[in-house]
């Protein structure tokens, strides 16, 4: 298939635009906490009314009245924060970025006509792409406003080194990756790095505003805290950073079985202890851990949580470290 | 084993011994310090606890991935044992400390296997009690409801018109219509729901020692072979034929199936131009075969992603490169060699390849040579080098030896290198040769005229009859893993009692193992506004 090169350079100007976009987010979103309204830290009465009945007898005097529901704290803490000016315009930027992200990688897809993942590039802009939608969709759900910053540094970081370091030009794909395996496996892969993405910005930030509450109940001074007394309480953090991972694992767990599947295509053989494998397999282990840890006294919190960033440590270091340098079987991913 | 949050003080809902309790209760009374008067009865039983607790599960985790990390950074036994040897020779002290510790063959080490057996021994012995608890749990009915409702995380209330007995059969409709396993009593309603969650946990658990089972089947009656096989010529699946053989514990060689491959043509294309130049875009191997030696053959296109399949065998195409031919006469004048010399690769990029060529049969002196041909050679600054990988100009370079190749004694020789102790260099600048040259061997010791090229391919061979297994448990480990983070194990009570005013009052409270999903509090107000409705109807 011939490479439609104007196309690919339409894709790098898009993405490119994406980066610049995501740092305007970014800045909006430091704005919110440096300039925003302060939000009603009410400490929220243990019993909220989450539910205003459906009912529309209520009240009418025929004796009936709609259900009042309480729900447990936590679940509502994340719901308290009405929307700034800064974070309107924070979220639009992203919106805007992504939109500018996706086409970016929808073209590059276009101008080599198959899949936009081929390439270790190519990659980690699908990631980068996926991550920023999981936490927007995660911010609509939860209304997780507060994690637009860290989020942002990090796709910003991460989206800016692959424009710079790890570019590779379009090209088609070498005849190993020439299977429609290689749209479910790395498809999977994709998804479950974006999402697992979005869990360790959350276990970050949940290891900050851990300490800090540990330091105000401890009455000790906690030093500027502006930003930390506008997150939301350590409980409900590490709630998202959980459910996001329980989404993420069953997505990684398919990848490394669709991998093991092509494997057994490609290279006759559905494990061989290949060093990507092997960290795929580290990085399972590792995020199986957390989700023990969790359901374990004395583990839950602050130790469950740096699992976790171990687990998303042990991804990183296999997609920047071991694919690029070590020699293996997905060699080819690298970098020509 | 997956993250359970069970909210505190949870009353009288969670009897003791109910898997709804938090596990810590069943981690103390595990934690128990052996007492003095404990008998070897009761240290087995400690031992058995301590083993399958959570926490040994973890650490039992945290080393199956800490130990999986050399077998990934050190070259491996099973996967490149040359890189093994370069290591022993590069690093002689450390190579035999790690070679003591079998870190250059990890996943079969007798500590790895350690690992895992005790991982999974934790795993059965967590997941055993639970399977027969499930059971248990399966037959009873909910748990009466608690006396006060609203002391359960989740809670709700609404008044209805109708009798109290009327309010709750309402209630009671509401739940059974959704499938809850429903437990009436003197005012009060129970309902459960979400046992597959349980049912998710062991499935899950149950299917990872089904991938274990299956990896060991096939190491125990799979094997794995290569074999390089030269445009124009075929082989049979036999041990002598093949070039590496790793049979498992229990094959024999009459195991093997007895089909023969002919490789017919073998093509490689590449981009021409762009960036990427030279950058493979496609492999074909034209072979043909035939299930037994001397049936009838059948034509077949190899490339790689599309495997050949014969008598539940599986050839593979793993590489290419290019076997330059040569013809060589002896001193004597007679032709002694006449042939292809497969040259291995030593880069991707233009394909510079790396051979020798061993004439035991030439006089008076015998002959070796070690050669590097050039696909695409290019004169870069007076050195020549391959561009491209495609023979555009094909061209070969020999340093030529005579003497003696020691063929007969001391230890086995690769054939793609030449052991030079016993072979004196002749006096004859390599010079880069073009399809169809000479080379007049000082001294009359013979002629070399290097004649063209052949293509090969390197084939794996594979066979495992654990993969149908391991695919069936690969399927179950995910379908568990989904049911136990997506079904939620829930209980649903309901009160209703007549006020003064003459309404009825209805409680309801909910209680939720392990929301991992999330949603329950939608469910739960979803579910008590329909049973408000439901009472106003009736």
């Amino acid at each position: 298939m011939p490479v439609n090169s104007g196309l690919a350079d339409v894709s790098n100007d898009f993405l490119l635009a994406a980066v610049v976009i995501y740092a305007l987010a970014m800045l909006a979103y430091a704005c919110d906490f440096a300039f925003g309204k302060k939000p009603a830290k009410a400490a929220a009465a243990a019993r909220v009314p989450a539910l205003v009945g459906a009912g529309a007898a209520a009240g009418s005097g025929d004796g009936e009245s709609a259900p009042a529901v309480t729900a447990p704290a936590g679940a509502q803490a994340s719901g308290r924060f009405g929307v700034g000016r800064w974070v309107a315009i924070a979220v639009a930027l992203t919106g805007i970025g992504l939109a500018a992200h996706t086409t970016g990688v929808i073209l590059r897809g276009v101008s080599v006509d198959r899949l936009p993942w081929g390439d270790m590039y190519e990659f980690v802009t699908a990631l980068t792409c996926v991550a920023v939608a999981f936490f927007l969709a995660a911010m609509i759900r939860y209304r997780a406003y507060y994690l637009g910053l860290f989020v942002m540094v990090a796709v910003v970081l991460v989206l800016g080194l692959a424009e710079t370091v790890i570019y590779t030009p379009a090209g088609p794909l070498v005849p190993a990756l020439q299977s429609y395996w290689l749209a479910i496996h790395v498809t999977a892969m994709t998804l479950a790095t974006g999402v697992f993405f979005v869990a360790a910005v959350a276990g970050i930030t949940y290891l900050f505003v851990d300490r800090h509450a540990r330091r105000v109940a401890a009455g000790r001074p906690t030093g500027s805290d502006g930003i930390l007394r506008r997150l939301p309480g350590p409980e409900a953090l590490d709630r998202l950073a959980y459910r996001t991972v329980v989404f993420g694992f069953p997505i990684w767990t398919f990848g490394v079985m669709a991998g093991a599947i092509w494997a057994d295509r490609a290279w006759g053989s559905y494990w061989s202890w290949d060093p990507t494998e092997t960290w795929a397999f580290i990085t399972w282990v590792v995020y199986a851990c957390f989700l023990h840890a969790r359901a374990t006294a004395g583990w839950r919190g602050r130790r469950a949580t740096v699992i976790q960033l171990l687990g998303f440590g042990c991804l990183i270091f296999n997609v920047m470290v071991i694919s690029l340098v070590v020699p293996g079987l997905h060699s080819y991913a690298g970098l020509t | 084993m997956t993250g359970l949050r069970t909210p505190p003080q949870t009353g009288p809902a969670t009897p003791p011994g109910d898997d709804f309790a938090e596990p810590e209760a069943a981690a103390a009374a595990i934690a128990r310090k052996p007492g003095a008067r404990l008998g070897l009865a009761g240290w087995l039983r400690w031992g058995w606890r301590q083993l399958t607790s959570m926490r040994t599960a973890l650490i039992l985790l945290f080393l199956l991935a800490a130990g999986s990390i050399p077998g990934s950074l050190l070259p491996q036994e099973g996967s490149n044992p040359t890189a093994v040897s370069q290591y022993y020779a590069s690093h002689p002290v450390l190579a035999k400390v790690f070679g003591g510790l079998s870190l250059f063959n990890v996943f079969g080490a007798p500590w790895f296997a350690a690992i895992y057996l005790l991982l999974f021994a934790s795993l059965v012995g967590c997941v055993l009690p639970r399977t027969l608890r499930l059971a248990g749990s399966a037959r009873q009915p909910p748990p009466k409801a608690p006396r006060y409702l609203d002391k359960l995380p989740f809670s709700a209330s609404y008044t209805a018109a109708a009798e109290p007995e009327v309010a709750l059969q309402a209630a009671a409709a509401v739940l059974s219509g959704k499938r809850f396993r429903v437990r009436t009593g003197p005012g009060w309603v129970s309902a459960e729901k979400g046992y597959l969650r349980e049912v998710g946990n062991l499935l899950f658990h149950l299917a990872l020692l089904g991938c274990l089972v299956s990896i060991g089947l096939g190491g125990l009656f799979g094997y794995k072979a290569d074999r390089l096989l030269v445009t124009g010529t075929s082989f049979a699946n036999t041990i002598t034929a093949l070039d590496e053989f790793h049979p498992g514990r229990m094959v024999s060689p009459n195991d093997l199936q007895p089909f023969t491959v002919s490789l017919s043509h073998f093509s490689a294309s590449y981009l021409t131009s762009g960036p990427l130049l030279g950058q493979p875009s496609a492999f074909n191997a034209a072979v043909r075969y035939a299930d037994t030696p001397g049936g009838p053959t059948r034509p077949f296109t190899l490339s790689v992603n599309h495997p050949l399949v014969v008598d539940g065998v599986r050839v593979f195409l793993i590489g290419h490169g290019y076997a330059p031919t040569f013809r060589i006469t002896d001193g004597t004048g007679h032709l002694v060699f006449s042939g292809a010399i497969p040259f291995i690769p030593v880069e991707t990029s233009g394909l510079t390849s790396e051979g020798a060529i061993k004439v035991p049969d030439a006089q008076p002196q015998q002959l070796g040579f070690i050669g590097v041909f050039l696909p695409t050679a290019v004169d870069s600054g007076g050195q020549l080098q391959s561009r491209f990988p495609a023979p555009l100009n094909p061209v070969v370079s020999l340093v030529s030896y005579a003497g003696n190749l020691n063929m007969n004694s001391g230890p086995t020789q690769s054939v793609y290198s030449l052991n030079t102790a016993g072979l004196h260099r002749l006096p004859i600048a390599p010079q880069p040769l073009a399809v169809g040259q000479s080379m007049k061997l000082p001294g009359g010791l013979g002629t070399l005229t290097y004649t063209g090229y052949q293509q090969w391919v390197s084939l794996a061979i594979t066979y495992d009859p654990g993969q149908l297994p391991a695919l069936v448990s690969g399927v179950a480990v995910l379908a568990g893993l989904l049911l136990s983070f997506f079904v939620r194990r829930r209980r649903v009570f309901v009160r209703a009692e007549a006020t003064e005013s003459g309404g009825t009052a209805v409680d309801v409270g909910g209680l939720t193992r392990s929301d991992a999903a999330g949603g329950f509090e939608d469910e739960f107000s979803r579910l008590a506004a329909e049973m408000s409705g439901q009472a106003a109807k009736e």
